[in-house]
């Protein structure tokens, strides 16, 4: 899976945008992988608590998190909106040492200087060569920013226009706005932080 | 994915949340003045984010019975189903999360991916085929792991089994690997298949980290007229071998 590659955005935007994701490796760690994903994700959520997610259970405003990091079998998401609480957690999760890959997405220069502080050195690293194809088919980048928060596509654009619809008829606040779009998203990697502030600067 | 007509109030509400706007408003046979939902399955994915929203009061929205090859589009659509065909869950592998463990993709060479129907439009998978036979003319070797190679009738030239040409899936993801000698050919490949498909697709390379911005791979993926985003994933190399 890719889906933490290819968000769109301006830079200020993606400056509050660092999915962190857990993942086994079959047949290497994968045996009682459980608990240690439980323990990584408590680690998590001492730093973030935007979103949490397991997509082969749910995200945190579908299923309480305590009853995801039940589940957990192969592994789990978050979303940080700063790099201070991304550096402790890095921090944190490299001292314990639990054995379970982590990879963190985000803006290179921002990821590798996090990286460079926590003493990481990353083995490896996946760029995003853009958008190909039949273009005519694609939102606008407007609508595009909210929808590329889900990389496996589960956010609806015409979801996006109707929150937008309802923030301008003060019929819902931008914040339940945020929440309604990061739902669809299972993995729990969809950043209702950056959500709220894209709504905010659409509907001013 | 289904409403049941009987039962649909025809409030709209799940109409917004499916990204591939399946989901229509009629008026109803029995009671023109009144309307009611219905899903077009030929644009459906199964994705199933109709039915998890929860917004259906009357509860009208369900999951029919999904035969071959029907049933593919939930396998690339719904991240809750795992492959069965190969027990590998969503759509693609671990690819880059896990290498420092797995040692899958070596120094000297690229990992690649090819995603039709992303980002949040969808795709029909003869897009996907398309481009599979025009990678394995140059001589690309699909991952074996990936839930894509499983719908090739055959693998070498990515030709796929004919009936799953007109499914649609929210997306699809073709994973290979590319020595140095086929990165531009293969680049030029994925240049010459943007005008002929019909739906999106985005793509990706995997490097070690020495390649940032200015290895060599860069260089021919910029002189390719490729954007190169200035966001990514990267592997912190945390992880080890624990199982006994």
């Amino acid at each position: 899976m890719t889906h933490s590659l290819h968000r769109t955005g301006y830079i200020e935007g993606l400056e509050e945008d660092f999915p962190m994701l857990t993942h086994v490796a079959r047949g290497y760690n994968d045996i009682g992988a459980g608990e240690r994903l439980k323990e990584m994700a408590k680690i998590a959520r001492k730093y973030t608590d935007l979103n949490f997610g397991d997509c082969k259970v749910a995200n945190k405003f579908m299923v309480p998190p305590e009853e995801i990091m039940e589940k957990h079998t192969v592994g789990w998401q978050v979303v940080f909106k700063d790099k201070e609480n991304l550096i402790a957690c890095m921090e944190e999760l490299k001292e314990k040492n639990i054995g379970i890959s982590v990879i963190v997405s985000g803006l290179f220069d921002e990821v590798f200087d996090c990286c460079q502080k926590t003493g990481i050195t990353p083995p490896l690293i996946e760029f995003a060569l853009g958008i190909h194809g039949n273009k005519e088919k694609i939102w606008p980048p407007e609508i595009l920013d909210f929808v590329t928060m889900c990389g496996h596509g589960l956010v609806s654009s015409n979801l996006v226009k109707k929150m937008l619809d309802e923030v301008k008829k003060n019929k819902i606040t931008i914040e339940e706005a945020a929440i309604e779009l990061a739902k669809p998203c299972l993995c729990g990697i969809f950043n209702p932080h950056r959500a709220a502030k894209l709504l905010r600067k659409l509907t001013q | 994915m289904r409403i049941d007509a009987e039962k649909c109030i025809g409030c709209e509400r799940c109409t917004y949340y499916c990204p591939v706007e399946a989901i229509h408003v009629a008026e109803r046979e029995d009671n023109p003045k009144k309307k009611r939902s219905w899903i077009d399955e030929d644009e459906c994915v199964e994705c199933g984010v109709c039915f998890r929203a929860n917004v259906c009061k009357p509860q009208a929205i369900y999951q029919q019975e999904l035969k071959w090859p029907r049933v593919i589009r939930k396998s690339f659509s719904d991240p809750m189903v795992e492959f069965k065909e190969t027990g590998v869950p969503g759509r693609g592998t671990e690819e880059m999360k896990t290498n420092e463990i797995t040692g899958r993709f070596k120094k000297g060479s690229w990992g690649m991916a090819v995603e039709v129907g992303r980002p949040a439009v969808g795709a029909r998978l003869k897009d996907l085929e398309l481009i599979a036979m025009a990678l394995a003319e140059r001589g690309v070797k699909f991952e074996p792991r990936n839930p894509v190679t499983f719908l090739f009738e055959d693998v070498k030239s990515g030709k796929l089994k004919p009936e799953l040409r007109n499914e649609k899936v929210l997306s699809a993801i073709i994973e290979f690997e590319v020595k140095p000698e086929q990165l531009k050919p293969v680049l030029q490949v994925i240049k010459e298949m943007s005008d002929k498909v019909e739906s999106v697709f985005s793509v990706d390379l995997i490097s070690h980290p020495e390649e940032e911005e200015k290895g060599p791979a860069l260089k021919i993926v910029k002189e390719m007229g490729f954007p190169v985003y200035p966001n990514g994933k990267v592997n912190l190399g945390l992880g080890r071998v624990l199982n006994k």
